[in-house]
């Protein structure tokens, strides 16, 4: 006989679950009284909200279902805004929160939620365990359905009597899906479809095709089979924010970050192109600009895992539904056996125009574009100019295979800006929920992953209070994290949007009576030291700076540095909302 | 009015969230009705709803865990006629209804 608390333990360890995130309460007290000798590791967070961003943490960066645990109430509410982060940017998560004893459940009973119901439509599943009998088929069903297809967040919410009880237990189960008549029909296969022909029909009238790759491409884990489609379209391409380290920024035909805060040559190649291919991106706005006005002379062809995504901002051409591990390769393959295009090796062949009927793109234009005086483009008041420069010298003397997680801000499209790597998922942020106070929690969990890898937290300092008790989470566990605070004062991105649309009304967003993070770090036992922009002012840096950050870097302690950054620096280039691509802000124009 | 029919398994939540689909993008949901249908429920929702707003609403149905079958009961039930509408629309037929 074992107790429901043994059982969904059990069953998590049947899943390959090692490490849980959580924070304790009256409901699901029964499942911290089982954790000891469970096989599970328990990592105590300060909050939920800090323990639900650290299992999106670990599971961002390994790929693995992350793991939440909290209690019902406001435990489980505060999970809330991590799931929806999870939603929206595919987190495969598992939320088990306890819930008030069976018979309470519907009387508005001490710390009882309706968490099926709140989080109903944000999950991809749920389910409200009733009897012990379900705990190991919800265990197995709800990891399933966060794994499967487009990953995302699901919640097992299981009342404290359920945890308690006891019964017999024959060991985990397996879960498999039923079959639906139409899943067959997805599942065809690339030569039976035509779509190939289909693809290269359009790339053979196209005159400027272009790339534009996202999660889904780092997600299916086809990164491989990606580099070697697109070395051999060799296509000018770019990537949206969580598409970053998919290409190699060293590759020829890579033009940088596209959207809102892209690069003008990315967003330039998107305005113009009349063939957009599309991995594994679902085309939000920060992405399109004001979508009827989204790439206004392009055929799409999108490649896509859930069909859901498509057409939603503008229809495509050419969907191509599956996972992208399967789908590319399969695209490659059929590619291939056109006779015009595996009589050589690809680029030589792509660049033949005859041979695709198309005009190749003059990427060494765009490539200039994109490469030269960039910091010019970036920065044109100069006010930036110590912030992307640090970030710069932060990044360069990164060790490889570092891991950076940046926060939601203005510091977070610097860093996403000057982010150099081919690290497939090593540049981690909330990108589609855009939570503040994300990033100093998952890199608890980013780095609990990968023990032995350099994490580098970059937040502002509007986030990094967000979540600051989470720095009792790092000293405790003696984390190496890097953080990093941009301070500027302000809730910058608001304020750069208030200064350029909202006449410099800057209401509500002055943090000028910050605390001093410094102190408030070693408080904590963390060591913290202040950097001051003026380092940044002389390049290179002296190698008094250059030492210190180095050390920050490869310290093995827990470290924060704060980078005091000029109040008033903007992010450039810059798509206002409601805009086309076409209508970026290069620099700071009259407030109206 | 467009009327759609969606076969489901009968599990925790399927059902709200076949309707919060319809709710999330402030559709009125006038008619309503579930029901056994052989082993499976169905639910049958009339829906003011342009093209584009049907096509949508289909494929993210048809992305809940348990739905089984997403179906078209009205005049525009050709533009739909698989279950799978993103690999079985023709192409202009799919532009036009993104458009509308």
């Amino acid at each position: 006989m074992l107790k429901g608390a043994d059982i969904v333990l059990k069953c998590l360890r049947a899943e390959g679950v090692e490490l849980v995130f959580g924070y304790p309460g009256g409901a699901i007290m029964p499942l911290y009284d089982a954790l000891e000798g469970s096989g599970v590791r328990h990592i105590l967070t300060r909050h939920e909200q800090g323990a639900v961003f650290a299992a999106e943490g670990y599971a961002r960066v390994t790929g693995q279902v992350g793991v939440a645990m909290a209690t019902s109430g406001p435990g489980a509410t505060n999970l809330v805004t991590g799931i929806a982060d999870a939603k929206m940017d595919s987190v495969p998560l598992v939320c088990i929160t306890g819930q008030v004893r069976s018979a309470l459940i519907g009387t508005d009973a001490f710390q009882e939620t309706d968490v099926f119901g709140v989080t109903l439509s944000l999950t991809k599943w749920s389910r409200l365990v009733r009897t012990l009998d379900e705990i190991p088929e919800a265990i197995a069903e709800g990891f399933y359905w966060a794994r499967s297809g487009r990953p995302g967040p699901v919640v097992i919410d299981i009342p404290t009597d359920m945890l308690k009880a006891k019964k017999e237990f024959s060991g985990p189960v397996k879960f498999t899906p039923h079959a639906r008549p139409a899943d067959a029909k997805a599942d065809g296969g690339f030569a039976e479809t035509g779509i190939t022909e289909k693809i290269v029909a359009l790339l053979q009238q196209s005159a400027k095709p272009v790339a534009l790759v996202g999660a889904g491409a780092k997600l299916s884990g086809a990164i491989p089979e990606l580099r070697r489609l697109l070395d051999d379209l060799n296509i000018p391409t770019f990537a949206t924010v969580h598409g970053l380290g998919a290409v190699p920024p060293e590759a020829p035909y890579y033009l940088g970050m596209v959207g809102m805060h892209g690069t003008r040559a990315a967003n330039t190649a998107l305005n113009e192109t009349d063939l957009l291919m599309v991995f594994g991106a679902r085309l939000d706005d920060r992405v399109t600009g004001e979508p009827t006005r989204f790439a206004p002379h392009a055929k799409i062809v999108h490649f896509e895992i859930d069909p859901a995504q498509l057409d939603r901002v503008r229809p495509c051409e050419v969907p191509v539904i599956g996972n992208l591990a399967d789908t590319i390769p399969a695209f490659h393959a059929e590619l291939r056996k056109i006779p015009t295009h595996s009589a050589s090796s690809g680029q030589a062949s792509r660049k033949n125009s005859e041979t695709w009927g198309t005009q190749v793109p003059d990427f060494s234009s765009w490539r200039a574009v994109a490469c030269g005086a960039e910091r010019a483009e970036l920065d044109p008041r100069g006010l930036a100019q110590p912030t992307i420069r640090f970030l710069d010298e932060l990044f360069s003397r990164l060790p490889q295979n570092s891991v950076v997680i940046a926060d939601v801000g203005q510091h977070q499209m610097w860093a996403a800006q000057r982010y150099r790597s081919s690290s497939p998922r090593g540049f981690i942020t909330s990108g589609g929920l855009g939570a503040m106070g994300f990033a100093l929690p998952a890199a608890v969990g980013v780095q609990l992953a990968k023990p032995e890898t350099c994490v580098l937290c970059v937040s502002g300092d509007g986030g990094f209070q967000m979540n600051i008790q989470e720095l009792a989470t790092v000293r405790r566990l003696g984390l190496p994290v890097k953080m990093v605070i941009i301070d500027n004062k302000y809730l910058g991105m608001v304020r750069q949007w208030q200064q350029l649309f909202y006449q410099r009304n800057y209401a509500e967003t002055d943090l000028s009576d910050n605390p001093d993070f410094v102190e408030i770090a070693k408080a904590y036992k963390i060591h913290s030291f202040r950097l001051n922009e003026d380092a940044m002012r002389e390049f290179p840096v002296s190698t008094e700076t250059g030492d210190e950050i180095d050390r920050f870097l490869q310290s093995q302690e827990p470290e924060l540095l704060v980078f005091d950054c000029a109040p008033e620096a903007n992010v450039f280039p810059m798509v206002p909302a409601g805009a086309a691509l076409s209508e970026m802000l290069l620099e700071e124009e009259p407030t109206q | 009015m467009q009327t759609f029919r969606i076969r489901y398994r009968n599990t925790q939540g399927t059902l709200m969230r076949i309707l919060n689909a319809a709710s999330r993008r402030a559709l009125d949901l006038p008619v309503v009705q579930a029901e056994p249908a052989e082993q499976d429920h169905q639910v049958t929702l009339a829906l003011e709803v342009n093209q584009k707003q049907a096509g949508q609403l289909y494929r993210e149905w048809y992305g809940i865990a348990d739905v089984v079958h997403v179906g078209s009961g009205s005049a525009h039930a050709g533009v739909w006629p698989a279950a799978h509408p993103p690999a079985g629309v023709p192409i202009e037929d799919s532009r036009a209804a993104a458009r509308a």
